[in-house]
């Protein structure tokens, strides 16, 4: 289940820039404040020759035991590595790497294709499925991947709770998980499930998993290496810092090219950008995509390779159904307005996409239609000319009119207890797209006659848990089976109580939705299901409480002199951060490195030392030049 | 606040009460005060003029100040509108745009103007707020003395160790953002040098014998306060004053680049926390980084010449300058 939260986002840590405040106290001497300022002016200086004095330090290939490293800079957060809570775009990158699925897509046109299970068979009811495990899959610790290990993960999910917390979609609606021998897997249904060959759930190794005693506060990130069988080995953990992967020589679709690969953390994204600009890093992962200002600047690039692929994520407009615990009970406090269909609709309405495309994400998205994005044209719906929420303001006004939002003498729409209409958005202080699209709302609501507060939060879980938001920006990745994604807008997502978690994404429970849900799930056909998961858009989109703004692309950028080649998924005009698979890491290829740089390098190395003699000189004359005119003032 | 005794800070002679009127002088005692104050203004500002860097900050002061009073008419309130921008997202410096555009394709050289409105305003608020909190806690403890003086100064240790950044950070994260929260947490964070400075300046002045004698005759602690210590600090005040609005502005541009700002205005510190996430840095857009940086720079060092200068107008023992 690659799939990113909405909150998940990336938990920014805003780091303080430390200014020195020069405490104005009348009694500092002058001459220690020019020394200081002479200081500062010297260390301004140097920062800025940074560049040409250090000339590209290719620690991102060469590495210190002679190993090939893919340096990628990320800035998500790692939520957990246990397979059984990850829910975020990293963590289960790095389980897709690191634990064998059942099935995997192809990376040309996301078909599934074998992974630990090489054949796969159902009884003519549809309920019993027949698996038959590869016999040539390891784990790292020596031992051999079976269908024993399989089950016990299933069996582990659908019996402990803590263990159903990340994927629980997946086996509620197991019977009974059995491993007859260690190449059969037998799994029995209740239901007719479709999501059969596409379970996306890593399998762990029952020897090491047994000893678990509470699988919802297990992350797996103590005992390292983890062992696992896909084709790298967790084998390093900082939080926050980095995550180091190394390459399993012995995995069964071959050994990956590079020796290792490393996540390291850059929490701002121009720190990034710089450090593949000196090949500290080779990649730079779309997520959050590069800005267009960068990519534009990284396209002119030598050696640097931009990667703007359509991509597998929608970008949406959540707001509060008023939230209810599964047992009735009312969380948060969401504006009692939008319960009106016809003012979540007039809201969007109001939201100029085609701006939003060419002005904020200046070309790098696709205009927003249904909850799938066109990427996987098989489920891809579009709203018709009629039941389009096309962007017309006058007709927006007109709906909040009939809805009783009259306009008051100041010009603010007034709801039925007298009170203007000011509705709070959440956004991720860490997304810029978040804060710019908000200006702009602020805006087209504003001429509405309604008022926003946006409120941009580094942790946007926490209100966003408690439903205490009116409206939010809201975006998931999307698998090639969309099983996941639809299952969160379910009454079933919804928690128990609202001290407890649920899996639901927006609080969101129609009972026309779930029903076409569990008619999806049910059906084998697959452009009977694939239908019905349009009419499930449709309905959703009718609702608008996710309103899909549009689909961003994946904009990301690698070292073409660091990576010589790497695969995109699907091949035509895919990503390679964030895949349904492990291909792109997998298959990369590093570039013949030694030569080819050492040019370069020393001519930085001669430009940095001119600049740093003058600039040595130029502190000299200043410094010779205070000293003369301060001299009076010196005793 | 007049500084019409300003030029005796230093030296511990003529008590304002005792100040010899010209003996011909008609009318009544008001006249003969604003004469007094307009003399020592002429006066004051005649010493000014030889400091010739008080001069250029003092004129750059104007400049931005003028820029940011009449910015309606320059720039029209409606330069920060996103929906109606001019132009293209970051275009680089024209004919049209001469500093270039921002990420929403507004022109910067409007932002720029209109975002000195809330960097001065900020500034001068918070400093007022800091110096106003200061100099009434510096004056108490200085009179008082004793136990409430130990309390208010240990307090006040207490803030001046504190780094003042993290704890403006942390006071804009708790209070709701707006541009009375960015004054609010800057000014109460400021305050303590002004009040170890007042506090210091008010032990000096009590001391005096004209104190002894204003108390001698029935004087309160109100009225030796408000009468007697606050003209006297008043010069030292007003100097702080202005070096602290430098600082303020400072702060906050610092807090609005953390992104603590007041989110719907627009502000240099915000503007170049825009830069920032455009990804400005990186892309060497260097139109959208400069001018909020050097505006800033500008203003700042201009309220720290003017102060110096005033500084050194008020206060004889900092000694002839250049």
């Amino acid at each position: 289940m690659d799939t990113n939260d909405q909150y998940g986002g990336q938990h920014d840590t805003r780091r303080p820039r430390i200014r020195h405040r020069g405490r104005t106290r009348g009694a500092v001497p002058r001459r220690v404040r020019l020394a200081a300022a002479a200081g500062a002016a010297a260390l301004v200086l140097t920062a800025g020759l940074a560049t040409p004095l250090d000339p590209a330090p290719r620690e991102a290939l060469a590495a210190d035991d002679g190993k090939r490293t893919l340096t990628v800079a990320v800035a998500q957060s790692v939520d957990s590595l246990s397979p059984f809570l990850a829910v975020r775009l990293l963590s289960t990158s790095i389980h897709r790497l690191t634990y064998e699925y059942l099935t995997n897509y192809d990376p040309e046109d996301n078909h599934v294709v074998p992974g630990l299970a090489t054949r796969w068979k159902s009884s003519p009811d549809k309920l019993t499925w027949t698996y038959t495990i590869r016999s040539d899959s390891k784990w790292s610790d020596g031992k051999r991947a079976t269908a024993e290990d399989a089950a016990w993960t299933f069996n582990t999910m659908m019996t402990d709770e803590g263990a159903a917390t990340a994927n629980g979609s997946f086996t509620a609606n197991f019977e009974e998980v059995t491993a007859p021998s260690p190449t059969e897997l037998v799994i029995r249904l209740k239901k007719p499930q479709a999501t059969m060959t596409a379970l996306d759930v890593p399998i762990v190794p029952r020897h090491v998993w047994e000893k678990v005693d509470d699988f919802s506060k297990f992350n797996n990130d103590k005992d390292l290496p983890v062992v696992g069988n896909g084709p790298f080995v967790l084998t390093g953990y900082k939080p926050d810092s980095y995550v180091r992967l190394e390459a399993n020589k012995d995995f069964w679709r071959g050994a990956p090219k590079f020796d290792a690969l490393l996540f390291r953390y850059y929490k701002d994204q121009d720190a990034a950008v710089s450090a593949l600009r000196k090949g500290e890093v080779s990649f730079v992962a779309g997520s959050p995509s590069l800005t267009p200002a960068q990519a534009a600047s990284l396209r002119n690039e030598k050696n640097i390779k931009v990667n703007d692929a359509p991509g597998r994520r929608f970008y949406a407009l959540a707001t509060n159904p008023g939230a209810k615990a599964k047992n009735g009970e009312k969380i948060g406090d969401g504006h009692p307005s939008l319960l009106d269909q016809r003012v979540r609709n007039a809201l969007f309405m109001a939201v100029d996409r085609k701006t939003v495309v060419d002005k904020v994400f200046q070309g790098h998205a696709v205009d927003g239609a249904g909850y799938i994005p066109p990427r996987y044209a098989h489920y891809f719906w579009e709203p018709s000319a009629g039941q389009e929420l096309a962007y017309d303001p006058g007709k927006a006004a007109r709906l909040l009119d009939q809805a009783g939002f009259m306009r008051n003498g100041d010009g603010k729409r007034v709801g039925k207890d007298g009170k203007p209409l000011n509705y709070r958005i959440l956004c991720h202080a860490t997304d810029p797209n978040d804060k710019a699209i908000g200006r702009y709302l602020e805006e087209w609501w504003g001429a509405l006659g309604i008022g926003v507060t946006l409120n941009c939060l580094d942790n946007v879980t926490d209100p966003w848990l408690a439903g205490e938001y009116d409206l939010a920006f809201d975006g998931w990745s999307v698998n090639p089976d969309p099983d996941f994604v639809l299952s969160i807008h379910t009454c079933g997502a919804l928690p128990a109580t609202p001290e407890d978690t649920g899996a639901t994404d927006n609080f969101i429970c129609d009972e026309k939705y779930d029903g076409l849900y569990a008619q999806q799930l049910a059906e084998y056909d697959p452009a009977e299901r694939a239908n019905i998961v349009q009419q499930m858009q449709s309905r959703l989109y009718d609702l608008g409480y996710m309103n899909v703004m549009t689909y961003p692309n994946a904009v990301e950028a690698y070292r073409t002199d660091q990576i010589e080649s790497i695969t995109t998924m699907p091949s035509e005009a895919g990503n390679i951060y964030g895949q349904d698979g492990y291909w792109g890491w997998w298959s990369a290829v590093p570039a013949d490195s030694g030569e080819g740089s050492g040019g370069s390098s020393s001519t930085g190395v001669v430009v940095g030392i001119v600049a740093g003699v003058v600039v040595l000189a130029g502190l000299g004359v200043f410094v010779a030049m205070r000293r003369r005119a301060t001299a009076e003032d010196r005793e | 606040m007049t500084t019409d005794k300003g030029t005796t800070t230093g030296t511990p002679a003529t008590p304002p009460t005792t100040t010899p009127a010209a003996p011909d002088s008609v009318g009544g005692p008001r006249t003969l005060a604003w004469r007094r104050r307009r003399a020592s203004a002429a006066r004051f500002w005649r010493q000014y003029r030889t400091h010739r860097s008080g001069v250029v900050g003092l004129a750059a002061l104007l400049l931005f100040a003028l820029a940011a009073v009449t910015a309606p008419l320059l720039v029209g309130s409606d330069v920060d509108n996103v929906t109606d921008a001019p132009g293209s997202p970051l275009e680089r410096p024209s004919s049209e745009f001469p500093f270039g555009t921002d990420r929403f394709g507004r022109d910067l050289l409007g932002l720029v103007i209109w975002g000195a409105r809330v960097s001065l305003l900020v500034g001068l608020l918070a400093a007022v707020l800091s110096v106003a909190i200061g100099t009434l806690i510096g004056v108490t403890a200085g009179h008082f003395r004793g136990w409430y003086a130990t309390v208010v100064m240990r307090v006040t240790d207490w803030f001046l160790v504190m780094p003042t950044l993290v704890l403006a950070i942390a006071l804009a994260t708790v209070m709701s953002r707006s541009l009375v929260t960015i004054v609010v947490a800057i000014g109460v964070t400021t305050w303590p040098t002004t009040a170890r400075l007042v506090r210091a300046q008010t032990l000096a002045v009590e001391t005096r014998p004209y104190i002894e004698r204003a108390r001698a005759l029935g004087g309160g602690h109100w009225h030796v306060m408000s009468r007697h210590v606050l003209p006297q600090v008043m010069p030292l005040v007003l100097a702080q004053t202005t070096l602290i609005i430098s600082a303020a502005i400072l702060a906050e541009a610092t807090l609005a680049f953390l992104g603590l700002g007041d989110p719907t205005g627009v502000s240099w510190g915000g503007l170049l926390q825009d830069a920032r996430e455009a990804g400005a840095v990186s892309a060497g857009h260097w139109w959208y980084l400069v001018p909020p940086g050097i505006a800033i720079a500008v203003v700042a060092l201009a309220f720290t010449l003017c102060g110096r200068a005033v500084e050194s107008v008020l206060n004889p023992r900092l000694g002839v300058s250049r």
